[in-house]
């Protein structure tokens, strides 16, 4: 177990280089825009666009918490550079510019230039000129090229969040309207489209899938198990990435029979099933309202708990700002169902049969579970009780490598080749290290960008979930005879819709 | 020449360490002020106080987390601190000063061990110079001030190990004096205007951090409107789905803000 850190030094070859930074952007629209970053972005008034970012810049620091972080950062930030040997796109770049401090820094001497009083003293007496267009250009795309994986962040001996950093740097930048097209587009949808969803995915196209679903797992598995949709009052109520309706069958069918085995109480909801919340990408507002509509939808069906699905950044944003945003104390508590799956587990409420996992088998750890040692061992713990062959890969728990499609830019197809050559190429040599058959990913956004990052790096490995594996050897208890009416009759119909629920 | 030196180690002395201890008291406050603020601001009272405390009290004592990265450089870097700390306070002639004109004093290092000490500050102070000045990223980074403070630091270290071990001329010896004091006057003055304020600021950095990561409820739309983007068409969901009705009722009662 070698850590990839510290022997794969090579920097990319010139053409790797050209190939990730190459724009496929129209020239006119770079320049209408006065933007030259790789990712598309919608049409904004560019006019004036120094103002307007200070007056952003002032009106969150006004309203946000964010002052106190930049106060203190300003003050003790060394520029020591030692962040740098933590960040997987600096040691495939070698450029000084992707050095997490130095991205800090744009932001930071922005702040200590205008919202300082020895900063705007200084600028009297030098005659700086402060904010220029160029400078925000930099930060737009030195921004979209940080994974904001917070790994860094465990190496900056005077405790910078250069997370939190990006963060408020997008945060401002998304309110003079530079934010990746393809990020604002979900959003849109999903806030206020009509499907309420970031894949647009209507109500009657996701009842067929849960119902194909369930005839897939009686035929795979001889055994009924059901998706129930908008049960009021279940125990639970489950939001996943919708896009996992489209791309993780199997994930999904995991998690149905888990809770068939477990028997506990749970439901969909047809008003708002969608837990990916790219507010913690770019924009606090849009946080803060897909969550309230989490919350809007528990309230509808009374249920007691929130049970996220496999997808990092859904349940950081849930465990972390759901209380936040909706009830502080009184927020309905929030479980990933890794952490559910692991209890269940232990108390011996599922059985998982350790002869069908004969290949090895290696665990990613997205960075919204991890980085903060929220989720770390329990899906190890699931794992190694049914895969003959574990393997770890090094890094890996807390100080793992990002997938390189973290903050977001998974959801970014035009940068596929950036996020394939530069900021998950390490990652793509730690999985070949492994010499595992399935990689365990339980992560919407980890399992595309590693999906892309395995084909474009031609390793052999299939991403999985960890549900996906579950569902190969979960050992479900036969159909008692009420189960198997259930069955017969979900022929046609193994969800009901309540009246109105598909409007 | 003389004058001077008395005048440096007395009035001037006391001014800047006052100074000192006041601009440090102030700047801690102010962030104290910050993190209090920014805490009754957000509705959710949940901190991981054990994580923020395990991680201040890592940084505090970093043995184990050295060898991470850069391990020859955060070495030196380790080393130079310990040295730059306890010298100082802990030198015979100093607390010999203090205990005139303060009336108490603390047991004081062997002259030996003071001297191996300035010594390790010296080469340590020299190799973080030269691990800034040599690493192509931070180089990049670097600003004037920050090849500038090893040099100050290292200062009044070679002058008073001069001083005080060199077989000198009185002449020469007053003049390593006076540049011992003034610079090491300068220092105390200067660390609560710069980046030396991490002394103090560094084991806060983990709560700061912790607590900016906790949003005040309602910011996104204040922002949006102070800005006048309150009629964009944006993110502010509108009456379609099922969960509207819900959602109007939640803001009647003040649970949401709307």
């Amino acid at each position: 177990m070698t850590s990839v850190m510290k022997s794969l030094t090579r920097p990319l070859a010139p053409e790797e280089r050209e190939r990730a930074f190459a724009s496929k952007k129209k020239e006119e629209v770079i320049k209408s825009q006065r933007l030259p970053v790789r990712y598309h972005v919608e049409d904004f008034d560019v006019e004036d666009r120094p103002r307007r970012f200070l007056e952003a810049f002032a009106s969150i620091l006004k309203h946000t918490n964010y002052r106190v972080a930049l106060d203190h950062y300003i003050r003790v930030t060394s520029r020591c550079a030692r962040c740098a040997v933590a960040c997987p796109i600096y040691d495939a770049t070698h450029d000084p510019r992707d050095i997490p401090c130095y991205r800090s820094e744009l932001l930071l001497s922005i702040y200590r230039r205008h919202f300082t009083v020895s900063g705007i003293l200084r600028a009297r007496v030098l005659g700086d000129p402060g904010l220029t267009d160029e400078k925000i250009q930099e930060l737009a795309d030195s921004y979209y090229n940080c994974t904001a994986c917070r790994r860094c962040h465990f190496d900056c001996p005077m405790g910078i969040d250069h997370a939190l950093i990006t963060h408020l740097g997008r945060y401002i930048l998304s309110e003079i309207g530079i934010a990746p097209r393809a990020l604002v587009v979900s959003t849109r949808e999903q806030l206020i489209g009509a499907t309420g969803n970031t894949s647009a995915i209507p109500v009657p196209a996701l009842i067929d899938t849960l119902e194909f679903l369930t005839e897939d797992i009686l035929d795979e598995k001889g055994v009924h198990v059901p998706f129930p949709v908008d049960q009021e009052g279940a125990e639970y109520i489950f939001f996943t990435a919708v896009s996992d309706y489209m791309m993780e069958a199997e994930t999904l069918k995991g998690i149905a029979a888990v809770m068939k085995a477990t028997g506990d109480n749970w439901t969909i909801g047809t008003g708002y099933y969608d837990a990916i919340n790219y507010g913690l990408f770019y924009n606090d507002q849009v946080m803060e309202h897909a969550l309230q509509k989490m919350q809007a939808e528990a309230k509808r069906l009374k249920a007691k708990k929130i049970l996220m699905g496999e997808c990092g950044h859904a349940s950081r944003t849930a465990k972390y700002f759901y209380p936040t945003y909706c009830g502080g104390k009184d927020a309905l508590p929030v479980i990933s169902i890794l952490e559910y799956t692991r209890q269940a587990l232990k108390e011996g409420r599922i059985k998982l049969d350790p002869k069908v996992i004969s290949e090895t088998v290696t665990y990613h750890d997205p960075c919204n579970f991890a980085r903060s040692g929220w989720i770390v061992n329990q899906p190890r713990e699931v794992l190694k009780t049914f895969c003959r062959d574990y393997v770890e890969m090094a890094p890996n728990g807390r100080s793992n490598l990002c997938c390189g499609g973290g903050g977001g830019t998974v959801s970014i197809d035009e940068i596929r080749p950036y996020r394939t050559t530069v900021s998950g190429r390490l990652k793509a040599e730690q999985i070949r290290r492994t010499g595992a058959n399935y990689c365990v990913a339980p992560c919407a956004n980890c399992k595309k960008q590693l999906r892309e990052l395995m084909e474009d790096q031609g390793v052999q490995c299939e991403i999985v979930g960890l549900h996906d594996l579950i569902y190969k050897a979960i050992i479900l208890p036969p159909d008692l005879p009420s189960d198997e009416e259930a069955t017969k009759r979900s022929a046609g119909h193994s969800v009901s819709l309540p009246e109105g629920g598909a409007s | 020449m003389t004058a001077w030196i008395d005048f440096a180690r007395g009035p001037l002395f006391r001014l800047c360490f006052a100074l000192m201890v006041l601009g440090l008291l102030r700047i801690v406050i102010n962030t104290l002020l910050g993190v209090k603020e920014a805490y009754q601001r957000n509705p959710d009272k949940v901190v991981s106080w054990k994580e923020i405390l395990r991680q201040t009290l890592g940084w505090l004592i970093p043995v184990g987390r050295l060898w991470k990265q850069r391990p020859i450089y955060s070495a030196i870097s380790f080393l130079f601190h310990v040295g730059m700390i306890i010298t100082p306070i802990f030198l015979a002639s100093h607390i010999l000063l203090w205990r005139n004109a303060v009336g108490f004093g603390w047991p004081a290092l062997p002259l030996r061990v003071a001297n191996w000490l300035a010594l390790l500050v010296i080469s340590t102070g020299a190799g973080i110079f030269l691990g800034r000045a040599l690493h192509p990223g931070a180089r990049k980074l670097s600003k004037f001030q920050d090849y500038l403070w090893p040099l100050l630091i290292m200062t009044p270290f070679v002058t008073g190990y001069i001083a005080s071990n060199a077989v000198i001329s009185p002449r020469t010896y007053q003049e390593m004096m006076l540049v011992h004091i003034y610079s090491g006057d300068l220092i105390l003055l200067m660390i609560p205007f710069t980046k030396l304020a991490h002394c103090v600021l560094a084991p806060l950095s983990q709560l700061v951090t912790g607590i900016a990561w906790k949003f005040p409820a309602g910011a996104g739309d204040r922002v949006a409107e102070t800005l006048g983007f309150a009629d964009r068409p944006t993110w502010v969901p509108q009456a379609r789905l099922a969960t509207e009705p819900v959602m109007a009722e939640m803001a009647k009662k003040g649970e949401i803000r709307k």
